[in-house]
């Protein structure tokens, strides 16, 4: 049977092109340029501009409500569900500005996937949990699905857990293993992007130290944001850490020189515990 | 340990209070047990009535009054089916039509509409559900029935009358009323039920569940079939039921529009008469302890049997569903 070519560079005005200087030594695979985000008439982020270096953890770290799932939400258009949400300024993703009117929403997300605080998996079996996604957005016949499914399971190290089940209820998994799961559906899509919004959260620490060794694993094929409350998870997991504070980006640099020697009096403020 | 502790917590000093509380307890638990119970005293009455009510119908007819469709007090022949038939046929028809209506309204208030049009029409359709029968009975009268004899019905007949099969549903005189009409007036009572109820389902999701299903780059159609369906499925068919419970009981504006015929055919023009029409316009005619009010009782009995069944069926799908679902 044959396999039809993927369908997701349909529908970006701008088709990605080979040629394109994405081997150099710091390529961007997101780059964040002048944001200003208003939820109706409130102001929530102001000219946020930060780089998200390809094929690494960016974290993100600040207080509750100092807009950094807000900004997680602009990367993939996520607020567009809400009316009265809106951003200006760029978002530049493969040479395009993503905030445009004509971006291909559906695309965009198959693109840059997404984990949530709270694992979700869908009221369906462990098989299509994984399957949906797929089929979304490719046409693969039984055996070739059958393939990805397990796959994508194996990367999340979820497969010995569930190869026995998969027709089972996703719902009927442990909240590590949910989690674990919404993974694998979101990298099963292959997206170039994940965003994690403070995806341990709602664990234990076990299953938060395995998410935490999986973000290793997979940011050497996929770029991540994630937001985090947990200052040592940044310290851990993030390559370079962005600290957002009412709305601002307050400082980034490298997770080194973040947690050692901020530069501003903010951040070593909050790194310290001294708020937030 | 743990005695000591306690009664140096200064919680002692509310014992007066506590012991009414411990007074009240059980006659709270009684009370709730009393209405609890009662619930199930009322149903066996009203079951109870309908049985001893309508067993000289059953008595007199046996099986027979369930597939006759006779209905002649002269000859004092009394049978169930042609009501019955009735009740079922505008029931379901009304549900075709009230089912994919409501689906797209809920679909459009939850997933679609500005939520300044979304407020105002979920507010339309609240008071719409709150509209007393009587005046779809008579909206039905004047304005639907003379639209359907001098427009619908001889434009179904031209466009049907010629095809063999289907000539059928369309014969008959153009009288307006019927069974086409009374579904018409169903479905536009129970659309605005079904509508609320899945609107409410739909909106109980959690965002983030939905959220999940669009972070994949599903549609908001994918969303709604993959997703949020499947997750308010138990709901969805509780709004249904509802909708379909209301239709089977409804009196008074089917009455008005259904013609008052104990009938079986083919055509939807037809007019009929359904278990609950028939029972009002035959009650005040049905003298105490005549054969007639017996099969009126009988037939109230099936109509209540009729709508067991279909609520245990209802049930019997969603368990399946679970089942099929792998929970």
């Amino acid at each position: 049977m044959s396999v039809e070519v993927p369908v997701k560079t349909a529908g970006m005005t701008q088709p990605l092109d080979t040629a394109a200087p994405s081997r150099d030594a710091h390529p961007v695979a997101m780059q964040v340029k002048g944001l200003n985000f208003y939820y109706g008439t409130s102001h929530a982020l102001h000219d946020i501009s930060l780089d998200f270096p390809e094929r690494s953890v960016t974290g993100m770290i600040g207080p509750s409500g100092c807009g950094k799932s807000t900004l997680l939400r602009v990367l993939n258009r996520m607020y567009d569900l809400y009316p009265g949400q809106r951003a200006t300024g760029e978002v530049i993703f493969d040479r395009q500005n993503i905030l445009n009117a004509g971006v291909d929403l559906n695309v965009l997300r198959s693109r840059i996937g997404m984990v949530f605080q709270k694992p979700t998996p869908f009221p369906m079996s462990i098989y299509d949990n994984i399957a949906f996604g797929i089929r979304l957005h490719e046409r693969v016949s039984r055996s070739e699905m059958d393939g990805r499914v397990e796959d994508a399971l194996r990367r999340v190290a979820l497969w010995p857990e569930v190869q026995d089940r998969l027709s089972a209820s996703a719902t009927a998994l442990s909240g590590g293993q949910q989690q674990r799961l919404c993974i694998a559906r979101t990298i099963a899509v292959r997206p170039e992007v994940i965003l994690l919004d403070e995806p341990t959260s709602a664990l234990d620490p076990v299953s938060t130290a395995r998410i935490e060794e999986l973000l290793d694993e997979l940011k050497t094929e996929f770029t991540i944001a994630i937001v985090t409350h947990n200052m040592q998870q940044a310290a851990r997991c993030a390559d370079q850490v962005a600290f957002f504070y009412m709305g601002r980006l307050i400082e980034v640099d490298s997770t080194a020189r973040m947690f050692t020697t901020p530069r501003e009096q903010q951040t070593q403020d909050y790194i310290t515990g001294r708020f937030g | 340990m743990e005695i000591p502790a306690r009664q140096s917590l200064p919680a002692m000093k509310k014992a007066p209070s506590q012991q009414g509380g411990q007074k009240g307890d059980p006659a709270f638990r009684l009370l709730v047990t009393a209405t609890g119970v009662g619930v199930l005293v009322v149903l066996g009455a009203i079951i109870a009535v309908m049985v001893t009510g309508g067993w000289k119908a059953f008595a007199t007819f046996g099986p027979g009054f369930l597939v006759s469709a006779v209905w002649n007090p002269v000859t004092q022949h009394f049978g169930a089916a042609a009501p019955v038939f009735g009740t079922v046929v505008s029931s379901a028809l009304a549900l075709i039509v009230a089912v994919p209506l409501a689906f797209g309204t809920a679909f459009w208030l939850t997933a679609l509409a500005p939520p300044a049009a979304a407020a105002v029409i979920g507010m339309a359709v609240q008071l719409l559900a709150a509209v007393p029968s009587i005046i779809f009975g008579m909206w039905g009268f004047f304005v639907v029935v003379p639209v359907v004899a001098h427009y619908v019905q001889p434009a179904a007949r031209q466009f049907l009358g010629h095809v063999p099969g289907l000539s059928a549903l369309v014969a008959g005189a153009p009288f307006g009323t019927g069974l086409f009409t009374a579904a018409l007036i169903l479905a536009v009572m129970i659309t605005p039920s079904i509508t609320a109820v899945m609107r409410d389902v739909f909106l109980s999701m959690p965002a983030v569940l939905r959220e999940s299903g669009y972070g994949l780059g599903a549609t908001r159609w994918e969303v709604m079939r993959h997703v949020v369906l499947p997750w308010s499925r138990q709901g969805v068919v509780g709004g249904i039921v509802l909708g379909m419970g209301r239709a089977m009981g409804e009196t008074m504006a089917v009455t008005f529009v259904i013609g008052d015929s104990n009938h079986i055919g083919w055509s939807l023009f037809a007019p009929a008469n359904t278990i609950a029409s028939l029972i009002a316009l035959e009650f005040p005619e049905s003298p105490a302890g005549s054969l007639k009010l017996a099969s009126l009782m009988a037939l109230g009995a099936i109509l209540m049997a009729i709508s067991f069944v279909t609520l245990w069926f209802s049930r019997w799908l969603l368990a399946r569903g679970e089942q099929a679902a792998g929970r």
